[in-house]
């Protein structure tokens, strides 16, 4: 067993295909100004119904990158999703910014380009949120405070609880005020021990 | 006599503040990161009172209840001692 420590160093990309080569550039690079900073061209090293493919990288900060394949000669998939609907929405890259102001200057600087934006106010981050040409979303993120061991130590106990439930139940656990009441319970049983 | 647990960070301390300003409401700290609420009567807040956008409202009692959710609307939310075993 190797003792090379075993540590994520952030990410390296994402990656999702697209069908509208020159649209992505403009949005990534032109719009956003993420410079483009590697692009592998293939051929014939693709699976068989798209052998030939462009794998292309946008710098996004620390050395991450967003990534897509453009895979020549085939068409778009056809999918009962679109953009609109939650499925598709809830499979998305949110990007880190330093500050609330950095946040507002993305806001002003994307509705300059003519884009829409939401932006929202969630437990300990606030986000703005664009779609993309392909119709992907991307959030922008500023964190409002670090995550504390309660934060992760509360984490787990939502999730044992919802987990618990599941098991028991042999079926999906179906509504929050379940979980929050096994929860309730899990926390009240842990207060006793500490007692 | 219902109880919620809120966890001990800034976005959710309302809960706690105003509880405290609640006769009716037992306000402790505990040792594990969780502020304790305890009320002889329904628990009730007042989503205005609490300053709570919808984002912390709709999760304000993520750390836990014991109890039941009576009412959980736009504005008002009311947990309700627990007649039956709980779930």
């Amino acid at each position: 067993m190797s003792e090379v420590p075993t540590v994520l160093g952030g990410v390296h990309h994402t990656a999702r295909p697209t069908w509208k080569l020159k649209e992505t550039v403009e949005f990534y690079n032109d719009i956003l100004g993420l410079p483009i900073v590697h692009a592998i061209s293939a051929v014939g090293w693709g699976p068989e119904d798209h052998p030939d493919f462009i794998h292309l990288f946008f710098g996004a900060g620390r050395d991450s990158t967003i990534a897509f394949f453009y895979y020549l000669g085939t068409p778009p998939l056809e999918s009962p999703l679109t953009p609109d609907h939650w499925l598709y929405k809830s499979v998305h890259t949110a990007w880190r910014v330093e500050t609330r102001d950095e946040l507002l200057a993305w806001k002003e600087r994307l509705e300059a380009r003519g884009l829409s934006v939401l932006q929202v106010r969630h437990e300990i981050i606030e986000s703005i949120y664009v779609t993309d040409p392909n119709g992907y979303m991307i959030e922008f993120t500023w964190q409002v405070r670090e995550m504390t061991t309660h934060d992760g130590l509360d984490a787990e106990l939502t999730l044992r609880a919802a987990i618990a439930i599941e098991e028991e139940r042999g079926a999906p656990v179906t509504d929050i005020e379940t979980v929050w009441r096994r929860k309730g319970a899990l926390v009240a049983a842990q207060l006793d021990e500490v007692a | 006599m219902p109880v919620i647990y809120v966890l001990d960070v800034p976005e959710f301390r309302a809960l706690a503040d105003v509880a405290r300003a609640n006769s009716a409401c037992r306000v402790t700290a505990t040792p594990l990161g969780y502020i304790r609420i305890a009320s002889d009567g329904d628990i009730v807040f007042d989503r205005r009172e609490l300053g709570f956008k919808p984002a912390i409202w709709y999760g304000a009692f993520t750390g836990g209840i014991e109890g039941r959710i009576a009412e959980f609307g736009r504005d008002t939310v009311r947990i309700v001692a627990d007649e039956g075993a709980a779930a």
